[in-house]
């Protein structure tokens, strides 16, 4: 973290035996519908945990109880230990929060609008620091009414990382910006990331899991689907060799395991073993004096993983 | 609570009182209501006009100065018109613009957002009243209250009353639009019923003692009781007379305030109806 950004209070070593968020079991239901259904992770100090799904996958009603807004019908959240429900008081000092969508007075001033928030903060950090953490310096003294999508979206954040928090929950933080205050966004949690701060995020992005990630669950009609690093998320797909051959080109070698699609000339293999077949495959052409044509190998990406996912293809286990 | 967030709470500084959080909230939702020239406007004209229509009707000549009888009238007029109405259509366009969700996310509280937002509306109630009070003062229609406590209790209690069911009928109002319906029932019936337009007393007997009832009407008895000295069937009493007949419409008052916390706390609606 900068020294600008230094904490002016003490803050506490990460308690190893209490992770920064802990969800067990929790669960959310509208009625008959369950939007949330049973779902389990932890985050610690320092760590950036995505969940990814498409809409209605239950995301943002799993937030919500992180967030404190919500109670939930089964299971527990503690944030720092902490019920964010029934022990407020104790939890909001120490919680940041990103709404995917919420609203602010259009006729106060960037500025007045901070210094409302911070006013109502245990341990806020300057006016002008999160003006400028946020790039919104120059724009202080401009009513909220007349921002654009993307300056408001920083705005919110700038409210979000005003209360210095150790746990920062973020509904879809860069939805609406364009690439370069998307990069900046990156950036601020980088930040607080290095401060110690745990973060919860949700994200369309799929490279935005992968910038800022440690650890992702894709989420499914309420349940985790699939969770691990993004490489290994990435892992659960099968890799991908595509060329193309000539007409008159001998018969493929065998490649044990391989999922081998060749509707035309051109040619698929999807490999658990990208490596090897991709050598049994060149190895081959050489032999047969064989021309692979556009040759590309590439792993699976998080992408492919997660549209899999999204799509309801069972996720093969290895 | 846990031992990470003890810990981590200790060394920290308490953070600004509840009141000082209100008030930063209060003073931003001021400064929202000044930067809306309409809205100053109106809330300086109406009861203005309200003075001015009484040497222009020429009421009040016969039965001695008109003066308290129109304060209470601004009392009972401004906790409905503008307390009730203003606070609901209030709630419900913060809420509708996602502003409360918002101020959710923070320290502040529920309650401490309540009151924040509702700051400028009851600051302007009380101006209201002030100013129709001076007005009956400067054009000599002024006589001294026979109790000052029965109206100011009735004010307060009426104020947090309006606030209360203003809260609570955000429940089943979608829109700011929609409040010109929903807020009716206490608009029309309750105001219409309250003693002030037409004297309870020329009710049939039956149709009275429900008034007596309704949210408003001990507002509007109470403080007639003080300001005029009369009763709501019309007797003329003092100081002694005054309190010997405020225990119904305090009982009454104190019923309310109760229902309305109720209903409040039940019916108040943070986000949006998705």
């Amino acid at each position: 973290m900068q020294p600008v950004d230094a904490p002016v209070r003490p803050v506490p070593r990460p308690d190893a035996a209490v992770p920064a968020v802990e969800v067990t079991g929790l669960r959310r239901r509208y009625g008959a519908f369950e939007a949330v259904r049973g779902i389990s992770f932890a985050v610690q100090p320092g760590e950036v945990f995505a969940l990814l799904g498409v809409n209605g996958a239950g995301k943002t009603s799993a937030l919500e109880v992180l967030e404190g807004l919500a109670r939930p019908d089964g299971g527990t959240v503690r944030i720092l230990g902490a019920d964010p429900h029934l022990e407020r008081a104790a939890v909001r000092p120490h919680l940041g929060v990103l709404l995917q969508s919420s609203g602010l007075p259009g006729d106060l001033s960037v500025r007045e609008t901070v210094s409302t928030w911070q006013r109502t903060l245990t341990d806020p950090r300057p006016v002008d620091e999160a003006l400028g953490q946020v790039g919104l310096t120059d724009r202080a003294d401009v009513r909220v009414r007349s921002l654009s999508g993307g300056e408001r979206r920083r705005l919110d954040l700038a409210l979000a990382l005003l209360g210095r928090p150790r746990v920062l929950v973020l509904d879809e933080p860069t939805t609406g910006l364009d690439p370069e205050s998307r990069r900046a966004v990156w950036g601020l949690v980088h930040e607080m990331v290095d401060g110690g701060t745990a973060v919860v995020l949700t994200t369309h992005h799929l490279e935005e899991a992968e910038e800022l990630a440690d650890r992702i669950a894709v989420l499914r009609a309420g349940l985790i689907e699939l969770s691990g690093t993004p490489a290994e998320i990435a892992g659960t797909q099968p890799s991908t060799i595509r060329f193309s051959l000539p007409a008159d080109a001998p018969a493929l070698p065998a490649l044990p395991g391989a999922d081998v699609v060749a509707p035309g000339p051109s040619v698929d293999v999807h490999t658990r073993a990208l490596q090897a077949d991709l050598t049994t495959l060149l190895t081959w052409a050489a032999d047969h004096d064989v021309e692979l044509g556009g040759l590309q190998a590439r792993a699976a990406s998080l992408e492919q993983a997660f549209l899999a996912v999204a799509d309801g293809t069972p996720v093969p286990t290895r | 609570m846990s031992a990470a967030i003890t810990a981590a709470h200790a060394p920290v500084d308490a953070g600004p009182s509840r009141v000082s959080r209100t008030l930063a909230l209060a003073g931003a939702e001021l400064r929202l209501f000044l930067r809306n020239r309409t809205a100053v406007v109106n809330s300086v004209l109406l009861p203005l006009l309200l003075v001015a229509a009484v040497p222009a009707l020429g009421i009040g000549e016969e039965v001695g100065p008109v003066g308290p009888q129109l304060v209470v009238t601004a009392i009972g007029v401004m906790l409905v018109f503008l307390t009730y109405y203003n606070l609901l259509t209030t709630f419900v366009a913060r809420r509708e613009e996602q502003i409360l969700q918002r101020m959710r996310t923070g320290e502040l509280t529920g309650l401490e957002v309540v009151l924040g937002i509702a700051a400028p509306t009851l600051l302007v109630t009380a101006g209201q009243i002030a100013v129709v009070a001076l007005g009956v003062a400067v054009i000599g229609e002024w006589s001294a209250p026979v109790d000052v406590v029965l109206p100011v209790v009735a004010l307060l209690c009426g104020a947090a009353l309006m606030l209360m069911l203003a809260a609570a009928s955000t429940a089943f109002t979608r829109t700011s639009e929609s409040a010109q319906i929903t807020a009716l029932p206490l608009l029309v019936i309750s105001s219409s019923l309250c003693g002030l337009f037409f004297p309870l007393s020329l009710m049939p007997e039956a149709l009275a003692t429900a008034a007596r009832y309704l949210p408003l009407t001990p507002v509007v008895e109470l403080s007639r009781l003080g300001l005029s000295g009369r009763t709501w069937d019309g007797d003329v009493v003092d100081l002694a007379g005054a309190w010997s007949a405020a225990p119904l419409p305090l009982a009454v008052l104190a019923g309310w305030l109760v229902v309305g916390a109720v209903l409040a706390r039940r019916g108040f609606r943070w986000a949006p109806r998705r």
